[in-house]
């Protein structure tokens, strides 16, 4: 297989050529997005600028702390984010949270680094730093949507969410429709992924080993893997990031705690 | 030896959103025995009885269940003597028979599971059509709702029933038939929540709530 073909700076201005479509239609409806977009387009190009340098520096040492590091910046990062996002209290939930993002990231990265590629170093920068990336981005979606429709629809529920305790159920019993809930509307779009992927598109991971030189036959394992642990990774950050916040969100006597939420 | 009371609450206090619902609130009611709560809308009736259910902690006083003081361990035990049945109930979706189902998988009320085989025959008492337990909850009208809750509360083989306004959307017809079941009930110990002291002209007392006290 060819080696990877070096995109020059003057041929990556080409590619914000192709930012002229969008922003035409967006003027052509009259959407007010363009400053929006146009920020941005900026700081993905700023993020990914700075992130490009610190990884030439982080691969080029390789050293098992400063991966570990470097993962454990990207998990604040997602948790900080996910919680944001789910519009909850930092101080009240980041912490349990980011228990489950780590596990979530850490179980399937080691897994795969270790057993299926038989690496000796489980953080091998090559390997566990982008492996990582993939498998808490999809962990940051799934505790999203997992965590935001648990806590809302206890919120919106809560009648029925008291009358099972009135009932007699225990604070596990009482929240398992809520969970299950969650879960289903989290775990869907990576079980739709899985189900058509290779046929609507062609996936990151196997487009980034291609582009790399690898044939299309080793691609497709490590498409394989990766979806794998993508969907293990997801499963067990949302188990455990409903089980670990649940132990601060709730009073101990059942009811949900709503300070826990940013706006009543 | 004395028995205790079923239900106690000794000089509740509650404040919510800074506003003062209940000031020094007390009640006390024997095994067996009804009383019914009644007063204007707003002076905390409802409160008092999400007190009895830990869904509410009172800044002050406290709460006895079976003799036992509600706290933050027991409550989940005490619970299992209580059955309520909320103003606008809300049982969750699905079909009713589901409905009545589902507590029945809670690890508190497994052994009572046989009790399901009563739900006919309480729907006939309530005039609630059998075919209504193959219906969604959502499609049934807020009366059916009522009295479907009551059903899953009768089922659960409570001693302490807490009732919130629960003839509230009934038809004189309907809303007799409940009535006369209850007094049926002569065990069970009643706590009634409602406007009008008529609702429930078989309680042994009354107590009167004006702006969070008795």
């Amino acid at each position: 297989m060819n080696q990877v073909v070096e995109i020059g700076a003057g041929h990556l201005a080409a590619a914000y050529l192709l930012l002229i479509f969008p922003l035409a239609i967006m003027l052509w409806y009259r959407i007010p997005m363009i400053g929006e977009t146009v920020v941005s387009v900026v700081r993905m190009t700023l993020q990914l600028i700075f992130v490009g340098l610190y990884l030439q520096v982080v691969f080029r040492l390789n050293n098992l702390w400063l991966n570990a590091a470097w993962l454990l910046v990207m998990v604040t990062v997602a948790d900080v984010s996910i919680v944001r996002s789910c519009s909850l209290k930092l101080r009240r939930i980041a912490l349990p949270l980011s228990g489950a993002l780590l596990a979530g990231t850490a179980v399937p990265l080691m897994l795969f680094v270790g057993l299926i590629l038989q690496r000796d170093n489980l953080l091998d920068a090559q390997y566990a730093i982008p492996i990582g990336g993939m498998i808490l981005g999809n962990c940051l979606r799934a505790d999203i949507v997992g965590v935001r429709t648990f806590y809302e629809s206890i919120r919106t529920g809560e009648k029925a969410f008291l009358q099972s305790l009135a009932q007699g159920a225990l604070l596990h019993e009482a929240t398992r429709p809520y969970a299950q809930k969650a879960c289903r509307a989290a775990l869907a779009p990576t079980v739709a992924s899985m189900t058509t992927i290779g046929l609507v598109s062609l996936p990151g991971m196997m487009t980034g080993v291609i582009l790399g030189g690898a044939s299309p036959a080793i691609a497709i394992k490590y498409q394989i893997a990766i979806m794998i642990s993508i969907f293990s990774g997801t499963a067990i950050t949302l188990a455990l990031g409903l089980w670990l916040t649940s132990k601060t969100s709730f009073t101990p006597y059942g009811p949900l705690d709503r300070s826990i939420f940013r706006t009543a | 030896m004395d028995r205790p009371d079923a239900l106690e609450v000794s000089g509740l206090t509650v404040q919510l959103a800074g506003q003062a619902v209940l000031e020094d609130f007390s009640l006390s009611l024997e095994a067996g025995r009804k009383a019914l709560l009644t007063g204007p809308s707003g002076c905390g009736k409802s409160t008092v009885l999400r007190c009895l259910l830990g869904f509410v902690v009172p800044q002050a006083g406290a709460v006895h269940i079976a003799g036992q003081t509600l706290t933050a361990d027991t409550v989940w035990r005490l619970r299992r003597h209580i059955a309520y049945v909320a103003q606008e109930p809300d049982l969750g979706a699905g079909i009713v028979r589901d409905i009545l189902e589902r507590p029945f998988h809670y690890h508190a009320n497994t052994a009572l599971r046989g009790n399901l085989a009563r739900a006919p025959e309480l729907f006939d008492a309530f005039a609630l059509a059998r075919s209504l337990l193959d219906k969604e909850i959502g499609d049934l009208s807020g009366g059916e709702k009522q009295r479907v809750a009551l059903v899953s509360a009768l089922l659960l083989d409570r001693d302490i029933f807490l009732l919130d306004e629960v003839t509230s959307a009934l038809d004189p017809a309907s809303k007799r038939k409940v009535i006369d079941h209850l007094r049926s009930r002569t065990e069970a110990t009643m706590l009634f929540v409602a406007h009008d002291a008529e609702s429930f002209p078989f309680a042994d007392s009354v107590i009167e709530m004006q702006g969070g006290t008795t």
